[in-house]
């Protein structure tokens, strides 16, 4: 058997943890730059009046007049969090697949059948009480319906947040209570398409036969059908995939117009990028840097462009990558737009170990000490304390905003959990 | 970029080595006693997923021993006892309390209970 935990509303309910003020408020979270809610929490989500999801600044009015709580994303803060809580599931599997911040898979096929609910209890309650963050537990045959089981946890409330589907009974009504919409990878264009040949539950669903299955909805649909007949077709994946391309691209906190500013974001972004690299052990071939106006802007005159590219000996140091990045940058860069958001991507990534110099361009991966020093320095005083001189000291003026932003009390000394009201002198 | 010499065998150093420890002088008589040096972390963090710092803001707290800025070390796993130091949510807002009772009073939840507290002399 597979369960599914998953933490209900885990942004909003990290937040929840330190703030016991805040128990039983609307509570939402913001994406990056504050530009729209990404997380809420039940109280917030029944709030229906409010189009959530749009843009804080159409809804940031209706948010304050309905008293709904609203932070700043905290990313370190709920990385952390997150790993109390897999690090808690480790202790009842010997398998677990994290498969999201919030989600994970836990293989007990070790655990005996009459024990099951029992034991998902268990997991729910130590989480709850270790780290204050309540979740959510289905458990079924496979993968797939347990994400099933896990999604009715959560809607029926005399489930008590933990749903075990262990009997071809209680498959079928499972199957029969999961609308076509609901089924974990069946997007709209699918779902559609099924319910015009009277496909309205994942039980329909499993009634189909699998050559049409297979013909209409490729593999993937064939393996969703096999996984929702109680076959076991997708494995639990163990070690995180190293990964194919790493990015990232975040808006500037105001509009720039200044090249230097540019770059320094850019060097930035190229910094975290390379630490990623450096840590799985791997160097990359191909760099995109590219950048872009405001598109929503009315006002503003507009362009976008992108250069990728090749680097010369595939590499994950900082310095490198940077110097590449800014002769890529000054390609794209023209004067007199207002700029809003930097961007890089790196792509054809090969292991560390297999990277060829040629003769005129050796390795130059002997520099990867320097960056592996620069990494265990900022590991210990800090990001970014340690930085290429590109990176500047202007980050202020390009910084996302992140004005509500909660401590980050579990990482940082200075940003503890106070308790006590008064503040005396020394 | 290294040259690899064609065409030579590259003579193997010291053929016949004695496969004894190369260490010169006296050996430290503490060499079969070292231990790791105490870690602090370790001693008063037990169940590191479930614990976590707090620090006390003000001095309400001075007849339960807990002074301005002290540290918290606040563990959520231990089962509530009575006669602890219990981090408690009253009215929304934590407070310190010392648990005479098992809480009868709904009105108080238990955050965690405090296991050291950390004080700068």
């Amino acid at each position: 058997m597979v369960a599914l935990v998953d933490c209900n509303s885990f942004y909003a309910s990290c937040e929840a943890v330190f703030r016991p003020d805040l128990k039983g408020k609307p509570i939402v979270v913001l994406s990056n730059n504050d530009g729209c809610v990404i997380a809420a929490n039940k109280e917030a989500k029944a709030m229906t009046h409010i189009p959530m999801y749009e843009p804080i600044f159409k809804i940031k009015n209706q948010l304050l007049t309905n008293g709904v709580n609203f932070f700043s994303s905290n990313y370190t803060l709920y990385g952390e969090m997150s790993q109390r809580v897999i690090n808690i599931l480790k202790t009842f599997s010997p398998k677990v697949e994290v498969y999201s911040i919030d989600e994970s898979f836990l293989d007990l096929s070790t655990v005996p059948r009459d024990e099951l609910e029992a034991h998902g209890h268990k997991i729910k309650d130590t989480i709850l009480q270790y780290t204050g963050l309540p979740v959510g537990v289905g458990i079924a045959r496979t993968k797939v319906l347990a994400k099933v089981a896990n999604r009715m946890a959560k809607k029926l409330p005399d489930l008590q947040h933990v749903c075990v589907v262990d009997s071809e009974q209680s498959e079928e009504e499972l199957l029969k209570w999961c609308t076509i919409d609901d089924v974990w990878g069946i997007g709209k264009q699918h779902a559609k398409r099924l319910k015009s040949i009277n496909v309205h539950d994942a039980h329909d669903f499993t009634r189909l036969p699998l050559a049409w299955v297979r013909k209409e909805m490729t593999v993937v649909g064939e393996r969703l059908w096999r996984e929702l007949n109680g076959e076991k077709a997708i494995e639990m994946v163990m070690e995180p995939k190293k990964k194919k391309g790493i990015g990232t691209a975040k808006s500037f906190g105001k509009k720039l117009t200044d090249l230097g500013l540019i770059e320094e974001a850019c060097a930035f972004y190229i910094t975290e990028v390379a630490e990623v690299l450096r840590a799985q052990g791997t160097c990359a071939s191909q760099l995109t840097i590219f950048l872009t106006t405001n598109y929503h802007s009315d006002y503003d005159k507009q362009y976008a462009n992108r250069i990728t590219l090749k680097l010369e000996v595939p590499t994950n140091s900082t310095f490198i990558l940077i110097k590449e990045a800014n002769k890529a940058l000054r390609k794209i860069f023209k004067l007199g737009y207002r700029y809003k958001k930097v961007g890089v991507d790196v792509t054809g990534i090969v292991p560390e170990n297999e990277v060829q110099g040629n003769l005129f361009r050796p390795n130059l991966n002997s520099l990867s000490v320097l960056s592996k020093t620069v990494d265990k320095l900022n590991a210990k005083f800090g990001k970014a304390k340690v930085r290429s001189s590109t990176l500047g000291k202007r980050m202020k003026q390009w910084e996302l905003i992140k004005e509500e932003r909660s401590p980050r009390y579990t990482t940082q000394w200075n940003e503890l959990l106070t308790v006590g009201k008064c503040k005396p002198k020394a | 970029m290294e040259i690899i010499k064609h065409g030579k065998i590259e003579k193997v150093d010291h053929r016949h080595a004695p496969e004894v420890s190369k260490q010169t002088g006296f050996p430290s008589p503490a060499t079969h006693y070292l231990e790791p040096t105490i870690n602090l972390h370790q001693e008063l963090v037990l169940n590191s997923d479930a614990t976590f710092f707090i620090r006390v803001k003000g001095r309400q707290f001075l007849n339960l021993h807990v002074d301005h800025n002290d540290v918290l070390i606040v563990d959520r796993s231990l089962p509530v006892k009575r006669n602890t130091l219990i981090l408690a949510i009253i009215d929304g807002e934590f407070e310190l309390i010392r648990l005479q009772d098992e809480p009868r009073d709904s009105s108080i939840s238990i955050w965690g209970t405090v296991t050291y507290i950390i004080h700068r002399t």
